[in-house]
């Protein structure tokens, strides 16, 4: 196709060529096309197939209303082809075809569309039922464009970026560019956003003169100049808004330009004030075969050669309902287009100029007439067109059928905001009524069609966003208003919604293949609002995001309920406003893990991480995941341990010991000096939700730990338990500040010894206690003597920065006994085997301090009130229907039962916490919740695991722990 | 390992160039292919110490009076004060040689373990910035310095804008020690299309004194 390179529109540049793969054959395209308009300058006129019926689609808007010409490029499905720049070695296939798009072998489904009317799998195949998942699958199978498999890795590359701004511009049309002009010029911060790669909106494309001689495009390039002179604008163009929120937050996404480092990217948009400027779109005419390939939109007709350079068909003839349809006939007529005939619904109210040049190009115009069918099985090839009434018809074969029955604005944007709207019986259009807070609406959306007031519109809505932000007089305001009031309002719109046809092939949703029968089909069977005609029918749920039916659909249904006045309202949008990638929205992705300052040297030594909550952490050293040599070496030797993702925290003031009574269920006023207190803390309802030691280092100064999960909220949990007391202490959340080193096994002494120069025998530094002192007079140490694992234990806080140093001290002195490395798995076996808990394994929401055993923590002396979770504690005493926590051995030697296994009787009775291989016992046991009358010593347990059909297995209750009952080996 | 050495929490793959031997950290005062700039420096070794007090107002931490609005910061003899809220305040010690000592008194904790401690400066800070929060660090309400506790990349942080002053902008920031890894990973990652390069301290304390 010969293109135009001399119009002052053009987007394109067609000494620069871009090739591109299409269906394996390669084509050329000009820089500045999109791959909807390189396709079409190809002379590829059928995009895809639509989704139910098969029917042919092609190329109808150029702003990506409706699935039309969504195609999968370079391996993703669903690109919105018209809205994607050409780049070069784009691979691009047709989707939801069998075959090819030209001759595909399910397009016979066009003839079954009785078969398929509105709501169709709800009615049939559920008879017998037997048929129905079958049917189901079928239909699923059928449901959704383009393929994708489980493991697609997105290509690109994904940003974002948040700001904040005072005024927000959606809309970079003339309203929107005068809106941000407007407020920038009062020195506020200013973002306008545009869908297209340029500013400009229904100006940039158009040579009508706006005023003095002075064309459309040029005054369209006049304000981008002035817009973009501004510093304190901000303009993102190729940027789509997808929803806007509570307190003028505002989504969207960008497309990248070839040098930014992005290809799409997301943005988050805090504003004071926000101007809604996003214009109109085209109301599509329904007609028979409204979607055929050849029919388009008048604004996707002009553009095609205004800002593409290329003829959107050799004959055309206009059907439309504005003068836009008369201006874009007149401009592509005097670039060659043929016109046969341009059918204006409108009997009157056309623009006296733009009849006078149609006349005197003696292009035939019929008033009141509306085009009824599309003629050709695959492309147009005739149209037939009607009198409004029906009475008349004649047949004008040509190649393109422009099509549109009016305008339509697009609130999407105020909508989802909550704004409300209201049908305007002039405009035709359904009109802002209430708008959100701090939002205002601007220009064409409001049905202004005159130039200046589109402008000026713009100007006030600046000015009163400004007023906002405190920058803009109310004087101001209403010298802008009158101004506005002073040019030309809002024009009449035309009513008509579809043809006089039957509407068996009018689509009044292309995306799915809704038509106006299955919408009289709903409305039948008594759905007679647009919500759940939308559901029954589907009119809108497809990828177009309801572009193409928009403001049809309530206005049809209204007029064929002939409801006398329009109290219908348009169907709720919600965001994302267009089709986004969910890679958009995920961004760039970075994943914020904490490491612990072991991290490094622990992968060194073949640790096999694991992302635990908000840490990753060494969970194996082997790939034998039953940790089998970590735990021996630990019972008989010596291991070595990372624990450094513990909770730690100072406490100190006056009134700490106040606030520690009040959240340990134990008394924390007998803490001594050098000795470790273990407590647990509690809910309101005794819920049991952590569990620590705490030790003191100083007069009202004490450590304490939490478990890792809680560390992160501790400082809350503490500060809201004594919120009303007016208690003098400070907390500290030291977790990051301080690593732990665990040092177990009957060696742990040996090796700690090395290092230190002070006696840590048993007798010197027994079980139970704490000790500071420094390493080679240099890093200060905070030692205790713990037993979590069940054996001789040294817990060992060092700051952070000096972990390396002593980890590799310890690894040394413990080269002689082969000291190792264990990780999270080994420490979880081995505490198993000893029956102490880890509060969220043995543990749940609603189990409580007694369910696990943990009541002797609780010093019932204590004040209930001044304990939290104490008043429940008392009342679950006696309470004989909770759960237990029980120890078990599988029968017969059996085999392990995964974690979360229910035990079962004819009911559920309790479920399997934590159960794994004892390596120390050798035989398979854990931990069970299980309710009261199963937790008898002998008790057997029948454990149901998942999918495991009719076949249990079984386990037997008996006395915790198993490992060590004496607990000697931890005091040794 | 036979010497005792701190490690920072932050760590970048570039070769240091000059060193420097500082309390047992090994400070770097210089990388190779630092750029033009913008900079980001760790300081991870620079003490800073959390103060509680209910009665903050009495309180002059190092002699400097704490300021009154929560979120101001004072900037005074090279150490910065941030009021956090009505009883805290965090001190970050930006200039010497990195021995200021816990002061004797009651309320003081020495958090220089807690956090990593990095300055991001030069012209692009705030472009690289809003591509990690959302946090309005050209608010004109607020006057530099000024304090942010917010998230950045999604992490916990305080913030501090020392200057937006064009070429001379510059914040501070800390967050948990543990997310040095991934903080890095994200500011490096948000700053490659504006050349952010890892620097030395030596960027940091000319930046500072040009302040």
């Amino acid at each position: 196709m010969n293109r135009f390179n001399h119009l002052p529109t053009l987007k394109i540049d067609t000494a620069q060529k871009i090739s591109f793969i299409h269906k394996g054959k390669k084509y050329y395209g000009a820089k500045g096309d999109t791959i909807a308009t390189a396709l079409f300058a190809n002379g590829i006129r059928i995009f895809g197939r639509s989704l139910k019926y098969h029917r042919p689609r092609g190329l109808y808007s150029l702003d990506g209303e409706s699935s039309n010409t969504m195609m999968e490029v370079d391996g993703i499905p669903n690109v919105r082809c018209e809205n994607t720049a050409l780049k070069e070695g784009m691979v691009i296939q047709e989707q939801n075809v069998k075959g090819s798009a030209e001759n595909d072998m399910l397009g016979f489904l066009d003839k079954l569309d009785w078969l398929m009317p509105a709501g169709f799998y709800y009615n049939v195949m559920h008879k017998p039922a037997k048929l129905w998942p079958f049917a189901m699958k079928q239909i699923r199978k059928a449901a959704g464009l383009g393929k994708i498999s489980p493991d697609f890795k997105m290509p690109g590359k994904y940003d974002e970026i948040f700001l904040n701004t005072d005024v927000c511009v959606i809309g970079g049309g003339p309203s929107g560019m005068m809106a941000a002009l407007s407020a920038a010029k009062k020195g506020l911060r200013v973002i306008l956003m545009e869908s297209r790669p340029w500013l400009g909106g229904c100006f940039e494309y158009r040579s009508r003169e706006y005023q003095n001689r002075l064309t459309l495009h040029e005054r369209a390039h006049q304000l981008s100049k002035e817009v973009e002179s501004l510093e304190n604008i901000r303009v993102f163009t190729h940027a789509s808004v997808v929803g806007t929120y509570n307190n003028n937050l505002v989504t969207g996404f960008q497309v990248g330009k070839q040098k930014d480092v992005f290809d799409e990217r997301y943005i988050e948009i805090r504003a004071k004030s926000v101007v809604v400027a996003t214009g109109c779109i085209e109301r599509p005419l329904i007609f028979d075969n409204n979607e055929r390939p050849g029919v388009m939109q008048t604004g996707c007709a002009l553009r095609l050669a205004k800002t593409y350079g290329q003829l959107p068909g050799k004959k055309a003839v206009f059907s439309i309902g504005h003068d836009l349809g008369l201006e874009a006939a007149l401009e592509l007529h005097d670039l060659g287009l043929s016109i046969a005939c341009i059918a204006d619904i409108r009997e009157d109210g056309q623009d006296p100029a733009l009849l006078k040049k149609i006349s005197e190009k003696n292009i035939l115009f019929l008033k009141g007439w509306v085009a009824v069918k599309a003629h050709g099985r695959k492309l147009v090839k005739q149209v037939s067109l009607s009198s409004i009434d029906g009475l008349v018809k004649r047949k004008f074969t040509c190649d393109l059928l422009v099509a549109s029955a009016g305008m339509t604005p697009v609130t999407g944007p105020i909508t989802v905001a909550q704004g409300k709207l209201k049908y305007d019986t002039h405009t035709g259009f359904f009109l802002p009524d209430v708008m959100p807070e701090k939002m205002y609406a601007a220009g064409r959306i409001m049905g202004l069609e005159h130039p200046l007031s589109i402008e000026t519109s713009g100007k006030l809505a600046g000015l009163k966003a400004a007023f906002d932000c405190g920058n803009c007089s109310i004087q101001e305001i209403g010298e802008a208003k009158k101004d506005l009031e002073n040019l030309s309002g809002p024009v009449r719109g035309t009513k008509l919604v579809t043809a006089p046809v039957k509407g068996r092939k009018s689509f009044i949703c292309f995306d799915e293949d809704a038509t106006i029968k299955n919408i009289k089909q709903a409305i039948g069977k008594g759905f007679d609002v647009p919500e759940l005609i939308k559901r029954f029918t589907a009119t809108g749920l497809g990828p177009g995001q309801g572009g193409i039916p928009g403001h049809n659909l309530p206005l049809y249904v209204a007029k064929y309920q002939a409801l006398p006045d329009i109290s219908i309202k348009p169907t709720n949008v919600r965001p994302p406003l267009v089709p986004t990638f969910i890679s958009t929205y995920a961004g760039a992705g970075h994943q914020m893990f904490k490491i612990t300052p072991m991290d490094e040297m622990q992968r060194k030594d073949g640790g096999v991480f694991r992302n635990i909550g908000v840490w990753q952490r060494a969970r194996y050293f082997s790939s034998d995941f039953s940790c089998q040599k970590e735990i021996e070496n630990v019972r008989t030797n010596v291991g070595i341990l990372d624990g450094s993702t513990l909770g730690k925290f100072r406490i100190y003031g006056p009134d700490a010991v106040k606030a520690l009574q009040r959240v340990y269920v134990s008394d924390m006023s007998k803490i001594k000096e050098g000795r470790v207190k273990y407590s647990a803390m509690c809910t309101d309802d005794g819920c049991v939700i952590d569990d620590g030691v705490v030790v003191k280092q100083g007069e009202n100064d004490f450590y304490f730990t939490t478990s890792t999960a809680r560390a992160g909220q501790t400082v809350e949990w503490i500060r809201y338990h004594t919120r009303y007391d007016g208690w003098n202490f400070a907390l500290v959340n030291l977790t990051d500040s301080m690593g732990v080193i665990n040092l177990s096994g009957p060696n742990a002494r040996k090796v700690l010894q090395k290092i230190v120069d002070m006696d840590i025998s048993n007798e010197a530094f027994g079980f139970a206690e704490y000790k500071e002192f420094k390493i080679q007079d240099t890093v200060p140490v905070r030692a205790m003597r713990l037993g979590f694992m069940g054996e001789l234990s040294y817990e060992l806080h060092v700051p952070s920065s000096y972990m390396k140093s002593v980890w590799l001290m310890l690894k040394e002195a413990g080269k002689e006994f082969n000291i190792q490395n264990f990780g999270v798995e080994a420490q979880n076996v081995l505490r198993m085997e000893k029956c102490h808990i880890i509060l969220g394994s043995e543990s749940e929401q609603r189990t409580n301090l007694l369910d696990v055993g943990l009541g002797f923590l609780w010093d019932r002396k204590k004040a209930d009130a001044k304990t939290v979770g104490a008043v429940a504690l008392r009342q679950a005493e006696n309470d004989q229907t909770r759960l237990k926590l029980v120890g078990f051995k599988m029968e017969n030697n059996g085999r392990v039962p995964r974690d979360g296994s229910l035990i079962v009787d004819t009911k559920v009775r309790g479920y399997v916490c934590t159960a794994r291989n004892s390596f120390s016992l050798k035989e398979a046991v854990g931990m069970a919740l299980v309710e009261a009358p199963l937790a008898k010593t002998g008790t057997r347990l029948e454990i149901f695991e998942d999918e495991c059909g009719d076949h249990r297995i079984y386990g037997k209750v008996v006395e915790m722990p198993f490992y060590d009952p004496e607990g000697k080996r931890m005091k040794m | 390992m036979k010497e005792i050495q701190r490690i920072s929490p932050v760590e970048f793959k570039t070769s240091p160039l000059k060193t420097e031997k500082r309390n047992n950290w090994e400070v770097v005062m210089e990388y190779s292919g630092e750029g033009g700039g913008p900079y980001l420096v760790d300081l991870s070794h620079k003490p800073r110490f959390d103060l509680q007090d209910a009665g903050l107002a009495a309180r002059k931490p190092f002699g400097i009076g704490i300021p009154e609005t929560f979120g101001s910061s004072v900037l005074e003899n090279g150490i910065l004060v941030n009021r956090m809220n009505r009883t805290q305040v965090s001190l970050y010690c930006l200039t010497g040689q990195d021995n200021t000592g816990l002061p004797d008194e009651p309320g003081f904790t020495d958090v220089t373990e807690s956090t990593i401690f990095i300055a991001l400066i030069g012209k692009e800070v705030f472009s690289i910035c809003e591509k990690l929060t959302a946090l309005d660090f050209m608010n004109p309400e607020r006057k530099t310095p000024f304090l942010y506790q917010g998230p950045f990349s999604h992490v916990p942080c305080q913030i501090v804008t020392l200057s937006r002053d064009k070429e001379t902008s510059g914040i501070l920031l800390t967050c948990s020690r543990g997310y040095g890894r991934d903080m890095i990973h994200a500011v490096l990652h948000a700053g490659e299309e504006f050349s952010l390069k890892p620097a030395g301290e030596n960027r940091f304390t000319s930046w500072i004194k040009n302040l």
